[in-house]
């Protein structure tokens, strides 16, 4: 029983983070037909942006040092600049650009991003212990979790529930199922599409950030990489669940985080190390039997 | 007329010289190093190609090799394998006599076959792959640093020897051939030592966000085994350190020389019982004098001391490398290649090093072991292993 709880909680701290991640792309996706591969990059800005532009080994903390209360907005506030801004600078100018030129598009932005911390912080992992808080163990039903991970889950619960609030009682909220549904016919029922994007964008780069903190509070490692593996997840989880669907997207990323969790649990040893060959095996399995994904939205379908 | 198309001449000579200002002369002895001046390779590459230029610094200040000096020219790989070759090329063109190339194997080859192509000699700056060298580039490749096997073997008789420890936890990173070499070099030595037992192993992949379930099973092991051997590396070895400490286990952790330097540590508060070999100490207490000496040395030419051991190989290589120069009288590639593979336990800053006609890299070396209390890395022991790690077990 008390493995069992363990196993649970591994999968879902792990599940937790994939959620989170294939959230922040499934949105922009489902307003804009965008799947923004700069997602990864832009957690690894706001966790390097706590630390002071240097290439030295040591790493010298440029904001670390301030209080929980201000360090997690900060971060998460950081993530949503970034993320703003690239959509600013430069998803904005390619509105009426193919699906595939903005997906090269995020990828250059991706590559750009990841220079430029390359370039101010160099690839050397920078370390940092922040919210040491956290490290701590709880006991729950006999099982022993680390903070972290009920924190993670907690606070990933209350992100969904807010978010879902978010979409369903506002006018906002409204506005972005629309244009998620259709977009074309959101515009013309008045639906600001600038104004709708924006948004979307300051939410995924927001839940960006609150990645970023969950990893670097487990890893205590800011690397200009930190931001890819997630990424690569997340992105396969909203295709699983189908893009397009946010609540698919969050079954998704959950399934795949229990699912590494419980091959790395039950695969005897030799196979182990191949351990995502078998996670994407099903995933492969799931497109097959259901190319559309799991919880598919009626208007992703072609109209022919 | 004729001083316009003259003084033109010149102006393009001078620009093209302004361009390459290590131009060697005809009978100056030039060191190439293809390394990375850019991007993700170089911050590896650095500290090492530093460690180089001391060297060749010392070497011309004493009257140089063969009464020539020495003259490195660069080319940055640009951390990049397609560059790596024509940084190769370039430095070969530029009258390399040896080409210094990337730390990283799988960064470094390229440019090693291109002097490989040109029978010219190539060092590894600290690859410790064995494909480094003979078995991955050919005859005239070299590797300045020592075996991962030769890490982990040597981290199993101590531990054993000096810790008491008889039950071991092996965990193992996937992600690269240099976690994999430590963990080899472990699993060769460690059942061939009476009484010595591995209770349990597990793999992880570097970039996991988590290893949580890794720790549940180290856990649930009816006994905390006496040590955890973790084969891994940056960046992915901080965070297992991290998460192995916050879940509570305690127990004595052995890892290659990959973690050394303390830049890291402030990510695991308070850390203790933390092992790694090492080959020279950059923390101020290395049992040779002379290797405090040049950490100052370094600290006075670059700004800053070494972050890590492997800043040591580069000093080594070009050591190495003089003096087989010198045995040879030649810097011609057979004649110098035939001096190094005599070299058996040759002295050098670092410890004795050996090179045979089979292996161009160390299967046995002398390393110091660094205990970890309280977040203070500090020299505690040096040991060599009891016999050099078979080429087979290398090879496997």
């Amino acid at each position: 029983m008390t493995a069992v709880l363990q196993i649970l909680f591994d999968a879902l701290s792990l599940g937790s983070l994939y959620a989170l991640g294939a959230l922040g792309i499934a949105l922009i996706f489902g307003v804009m037909r965008l799947v923004n591969f700069a997602h990864g990059d832009y957690i690894s800005f706001s966790i390097f942006a706590l630390l002071w532009p240097t290439t030295a080994a040591t790493t010298i903390l440029f904001l670390g040092q301030v209080p929980p209360a201000v360090l997690i907005p900060f971060v998460i506030l950081i993530g949503a600049g970034v993320s703003v801004l690239s959509e600013i600078l430069v998803f904005r100018r390619l509105r009426d650009a193919n699906p595939a030129t903005l997906m090269i598009a995020s990828f250059a932005l991706g590559f750009v991003i990841k220079n430029l911390l390359l370039m101010l912080y160099s690839s050397r992992p920078k370390s940092l212990s922040i919210l040491p808080g956290l490290a701590q163990q709880v006991e729950i039903g006999g099982a022993r979790i680390p903070l972290l991970q009920v924190v993670t889950v907690a606070a990933t619960i209350v992100i969904l529930i807010a978010l879902t609030a978010f979409l369903k009682r506002t006018r906002f909220g409204l506005e972005m199922r629309a244009a998620a549904q259709d977009f074309t016919m959101a515009r013309m029922l008045g639906v600001r599409a600038n104004r709708v994007i924006l948004l979307a964008f300051a939410i995924s780069g927001m839940l960006a950030g609150a990645i970023g903190l969950a990893i670097v509070v487990q890893t205590g490692t800011a690397d200009i990489n930190m931001g890819l593996s997630v990424m690569l997840v997340a992105f396969i989880a909203t295709v699983i669940g189908g893009l397009g669907s946010l609540y698919g997207a969050v079954v998704a990323g959950f399934l795949i985080g229990g699912a590494s969790v419980l091959m790395q649990v039950i695969l005897p040893l030799d196979a182990r190390p191949f351990r995502d060959a078998f996670v994407y095996a099903l995933v492969i399995v799931v497109l097959l039997w259901r190319p559309q994904g799991l919880f598919a939205p009626r208007t992703a379908k072609q109209r022919v | 007329m004729q001083t316009t198309r003259r003084a033109a001449l010149f102006g393009a000579a001078a620009i093209v010289s302004a361009a390459m200002p290590a131009i060697a002369e005809e009978e100056d002895i030039v060191i190439g190093f293809a390394v990375a001046e850019s991007g993700f390779m170089q911050a590896y590459d650095e500290p090492a190609t530093q460690a180089a230029l001391i060297r060749i610094e010392e070497i011309n200040e004493e009257g140089g090799l063969l009464g020539r000096q020495i003259v490195p020219v660069f080319a940055d790989t640009k951390s990049d394998r397609a560059e790596g070759a024509r940084a190769g090329l370039e430095v070969i063109e530029a009258g390399a006599d040896m080409v210094v190339v990337s730390c990283d194997y799988d960064f470094g080859a390229p440019a090693a076959l291109m002097a490989e192509a040109q029978n010219k000699i190539s060092f590894f700056l600290c690859a410790e792959s064995v494909r480094a060298g003979i078995q991955g580039v050919g005859p005239h490749s070299f590797s300045a640093s020592v075996l991962a096997a030769v890490q982990g073997a040597t981290m199993a008789e101590w531990a054993h020897e000096e810790l008491g420890a008889t039950t071991f936890y092996v965990l193992e990173d996937t992600w690269t051939e240099y976690n994999k070499g430590i963990c080899d070099g472990f699993n060769w030595r460690a059942p061939q030592i009476e009484g010595v037992e591995i209770v349990g192993r597990d793999t992880f992949v570097n970039d996991d966000a988590s290893i949580a379930a890794q720790i549940t099973r180290i856990r649930n092991l009816p006994e905390p085994p006496d040590a955890i051997m973790l084969c891994s590396m940056m960046p992915g070895v901080v965070s297992a350190v991290r998460q192995i400490r916050n879940a509570g286990i305690e127990v004595p952790i052995l890892n290659g020389s990959g973690v050394d330097g303390s830049y890291w540590m402030d990510a695991v508060p308070s850390l203790s019982e933390f092992y790694i070999p090492v080959q020279g100490s950059v923390y101020g207490d290395d049992p040779n004098p002379a290797v405090e000496e040049f950490n100052v040395r370094f600290e006075e030419r670059f700004g800053a001391r070494p972050s890590s051991q492997y800043a040591y190989p580069g000093y080594v290589m070009v050591d190495l490398w003089a003096k087989a120069v010198e045995r040879a009288g030649t810097t011609d590639a057979a004649a110098v290649v035939e001096e190094l593979e005599k070299m058996d336990e040759e002295p050098t800053l670092f410890g004795p090093r050996t090179f045979t006609s089979e292996l161009h890299h160390q299967n046995r070396a002398r390393y110091h072991i660094v205990k970890v209390t309280d977040g203070e890395p500090a020299v505690v022991d040096s040991w060599t292993i009891d016999e050099p790690i078979p080429l087979e077990v290398l090879l496997q």
